[in-house]
């Protein structure tokens, strides 16, 4: 449309606007609109009829104002002492790490098997739907659920974190799997290797940067997992501390600090993935 | 000696795509299999190790019938016959010289395949096959920074990896420049005659399989049309190779409007 | 290029070298992880079966449970619209932002920057430290997880809508400036149109995080589906938490099957 315009001369607007917008109104675009206009229309139902449980907005945000001026100008350890919430932070990390590579292995000898161009189809499709409802369920659900079979405690975070990083990273790493051209496979497949050798000799080495990239961004996911499973199942790392500080002592130069801890570690999580990005763009 | 008797394959139901196909191919010779598009050169030699299943007929190699094959044994056989392809495929991440040990996958247990172990020798061989396709240069360097000449030249030194037998090459040439396919056939007479491999070849190319080939395999629509020398190819022969037949033309009329 | 090992053996040494140290240091960092959170690895996943014959065995709804369908139902009926109605005020906000702070089409690049650090800001306050924050002065209300919805969200979208407009073709911005159209037209009918289904697909996918989220932001705050489910749950009425358990599920699972039919129908 673009071209279309910029080559017809300015002066003869009247007319051909309007045939064009009529051609232009294609199935695609009539359909996104109408996407956005349904969600429009229940945005303002839902903001309309929300529970503000007679709340004084102007109130409720002067305080907040004054909530964040004491948590980011003012931040302290209040409550707790620098060495418990460093212990907690490197709790938090723990899980993540602990988490994230369980996860990835544990993900990958599901993956091969739920990809389409390695299994039988009905074996694929199986596991791709037990992942898929593993996944549509929440992860602290997970958590919780866990730690009702195996008691409150690190085992039952590790475990239920664990369970919805595995859904999540067999979508992803099987995807991957599934892009391997199907002819390098066939390749190897001609010249009589079996299963197990063309997965880790060729499938493998393909898709590394990409299962790399996944797994960071799972790695991203499940720290903040590991900060709400802290918060609201109470496992000892830095979520408890955010939580206690902010619902129990209503301390938020406390909240304040842990935030910027957080987002200490936020910001050293994103520097390795761009330098690990940039990594494997160079030796590419 | 690979001998081809009464081939029949036919795709989903009614797509008689190969009919009744009988040749031989001598070890030592190269064979050309030439056709029109569509013909079914592919199908052929993916038949002859058996990535497809075809419906009928005999495949012997020095006899042994290779559709009577079990699992085992057909991964047996597959490991001394190489193939190589249009587009290489090579694993591109990977060094030239890893995609030539791969050639040595086939011989290994599951273990030692999955963790790529391979013995000095393997390694000193792989070397020295680089070398002889003249690429001892290139041996380190990732495959998609090869050009599509040195890649198919990567992808031969993986086949003699195997100590093939035979090699089958599906249109090996067609994504090459003059000079490159000059190298690559070469390279391919060079060892028939050397390591007396039985090589046999698609082409589109008329004048590459009259220049390159001991003997010819002519089909046309899944049907051999002609088996000789390749001095008995003249302008008749050929002619009757490309011909279209008048239900292909009705068929292809039938596509275009 | 000239080779750079002496001999194939070096070459695969090297390799195996590289191997092995990756290798350790993710063992290190298991084992370290494993002493720091205490975590008994066999034990653990030898529980995992156990875990989902229970789930299976407690989690199931009986007659019993269909007295709390109303209530379930009012509330993912609420989670879900304000899930929704987060994500959409966020994305008009982020439309505006990522105009504002693409290389492309930023006006100037203090305002670039700007916007990169403040969505960074708002993505990496984890969704549990919004809750909290806005749990004191908004009550326990609806409103309050929307607000921690639509900042993460805001967080989010505004930086994948950045990269959006980022990823267009320049070419055709400059076409259009060529032609000698000022600022606001290049935007609306350079840029917009062009990123639309891509931005489409992003609020989709949030939408569906969002229900997820929104769960977690419930047990947080004592609102919606999740207050549901934790009241329930706490006081080991389990056929009703299994219910919203599946009723999530479900819900996730349609939405999602619902937003892979929009995206193939509006590229
Ligand atoms: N997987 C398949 N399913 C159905 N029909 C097929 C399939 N593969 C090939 N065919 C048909 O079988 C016939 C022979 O195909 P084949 O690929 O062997 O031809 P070819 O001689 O290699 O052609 P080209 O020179 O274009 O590569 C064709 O008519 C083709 O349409
Ligand atoms: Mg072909």
């Amino acid at each position: 449309m673009i071209e279309n315009s910029s080559s017809e001369p300015k002066i003869v607007k009247p007319k051909v606007p309007n045939t064009e917008r009529i051609s232009l109104m294609t199935k695609p675009r009539l359909i996104l609109r109408s996407v956005l206009a349904v969600l429009g229309l229940v945005t303002i139902y839902s903001l309309v009829t929300i529970d503000m449980a007679g709340l004084k907005l102007k109130d409720a945000f002067h305080s907040l104002g004054l909530n964040l001026n004491a948590m980011f100008l003012h931040p302290n350890v209040g409550q707790d002492s620098w060495s418990v919430l460093l212990r907690g932070l490197s709790t938090s990390i723990a899980l993540t790490l602990l988490t994230t590579l369980l996860g990835a292995v544990i993900a990958f000898f599901i993956a091969v098997f739920s990809a389409r161009n390695l299994s039988p189809t009905w074996v694929a499709n199986t596991l791709k739907a037990v992942m898929a409802f593993i996944r549509s369920i929440p992860t602290i659900i997970w958590v919780l659920i866990y730690s009702a079979v195996m008691g409150l405690g690190a085992n039952a975070a590790v475990v239920g974190l664990t369970f919805h990083s595995i859904a999540y990273l067999v979508k992803a790493y099987s995807e991957s799997i599934e892009e391997t051209p199907q002819a390098t496979i066939e390749a190897l497949k001609a010249s009589g290797v079996r299963f197990w050798p063309i997965i880790f000799q060729a499938i493998l080495p393909s898709i590394v940067p990409a299962l790399l990239s996944w797994t960071f961004i799972r790695f991203e996911i499940n720290f903040a997992n590991a900060v709400a499973v802290g918060a609201a199942a109470g496992a000892d790392d830095i979520g408890y501390y955010l939580f206690m500080a902010s619902g129990f002592y209503f301390d938020f130069h406390e909240v304040g600090l842990i935030v910027y801890l957080l987002l200490g570690f936020a910001i050293i999580l994103e520097l390795i993935s761009m330098r690990l990005r940039g990594h494997y763009l160079k030796s590419n | 000696m690979l001998k081809v008797n009464q081939l029949d394959k036919t795709y989903g139901q009614d797509k008689h795509s190969l009919k009744s196909v009988s040749f031989t191919a001598q070890p030592g010779e190269v064979t050309a299999i030439i056709g029109p598009s569509g013909a079914g050169k592919t199908t052929i030699l993916r038949s002859v190790n058996q990535l497809i299943r075809d419906d009928g007929g005999q495949i012997l190699l020095d006899d042994q019938d290779i559709r009577q094959a079990n699992k085992a044994e057909l991964r047996k056989i597959r490991h001394h016959i190489g193939m190589i392809f249009q587009n290489y495929n090579l694993i591109s991440p990977l060094t030239a010289l890893e995609n030539v040990l791969h050639g040595r996958l086939g011989a290994k247990s599951t273990l030692a395949g999955m963790f790529g172990l391979y013995s000095t020798a393997e390694k000193t061989e792989a070397l020295a096959l680089l070398t002889e396709v003249g690429l001892k240069d290139y041996a380190y360097q990732r495959c998609d920074q090869l050009s599509g000449g040195q890649q198919q030249r990567v992808g031969i030194a993986r086949a003699l990896m195997q100590h093939p037998k035979m090699i089958l090459c599906d249109e090996p040439i067609a994504s090459l420049d003059p000079k490159s396919t000059k190298i690559v056939m070469d390279i391919l007479r060079q060892l028939a005659r050397e390591k007396q491999l039985i090589i046999l070849i698609n082409l589109h190319q008329i004048d590459i399989a009259m220049d390159y080939a001991d003997h010819i395999v002519g089909i046309n629509d899944g049907a051999i049309v002609f088996e000789g020398p390749t001095e008995q190819v003249n302008e008749a022969v050929l002619q009757k190779i490309y011909r279209q037949s008048a239900d292909a033309k009705v068929k292809v009329a039938a596509n275009e409007s | 290029m000239k080779a750079k090992y002496s001999s194939p053996q070096q070459f695969f040494r090297q390799r195996r070298m590289r191997l092995t140290v990756v290798l350790v240091i993710l063992l290190l960092i298991y084992f370290g992880s494993v002493l720091l959170v205490n975590f008994n690895t066999f034990s653990s996943l030898a529980q995992i079966p156990a875990g989902l014959v229970w789930l299976f065995k407690t989690f199931i709804p009986n007659q019993h449970t269909t007295t709390y369908l109303g209530p379930i139902f009012y509330q993912l009926w609420r989670t879900l619209i304000v899930s929704i109605s987060s994500t959409i005020c966020a994305a008009l906000l982020s439309l505006i932002f990522a105009v504002l702070g693409a290389k492309t089409t930023s006006p100037n690049r203090v305002l670039q920057l700007t916007v990169r650090f403040g969505a960074s800001l708002l993505r990496n306050i984890p969704v549990v430290a919004w809750a909290m924050i806005l749990l004191f002065s908004f009550k326990q209300s609806d409103f309050t997880g929307f607000l921690a919805l639509f900042f993460m969200t805001l967080g989010y979208l505004t930086r994948a809508f950045t990269e959006t407009i980022e990823d267009l073709d320049t070419e055709k911005l400059h076409a259009l400036q060529a032609v000698g159209a000022n600022y606001f037209q290049c935007v609306f009918c350079g840029v917009l149109p062009e990123a639309a289904s891509t931005m489409t697909s992003w609020v989709l996918y949030m939408i569906e995080n969002n229900i997820r989220d929104a769960t977690l932001v419930g047990i947080l705050t004592g609102t919606g589906i999740g207050f549901l489910f934790n009241q329930y749950f706490k006081s080991i009425r389990y056929d009703a938490a299994g219910l919203i358990v599946l009723l999530i599920a479900a819900l996730v699972i349609v939405l999602e099957l619902t937003s892979t039919q929009i995206r193939r129908a509006i590229a």
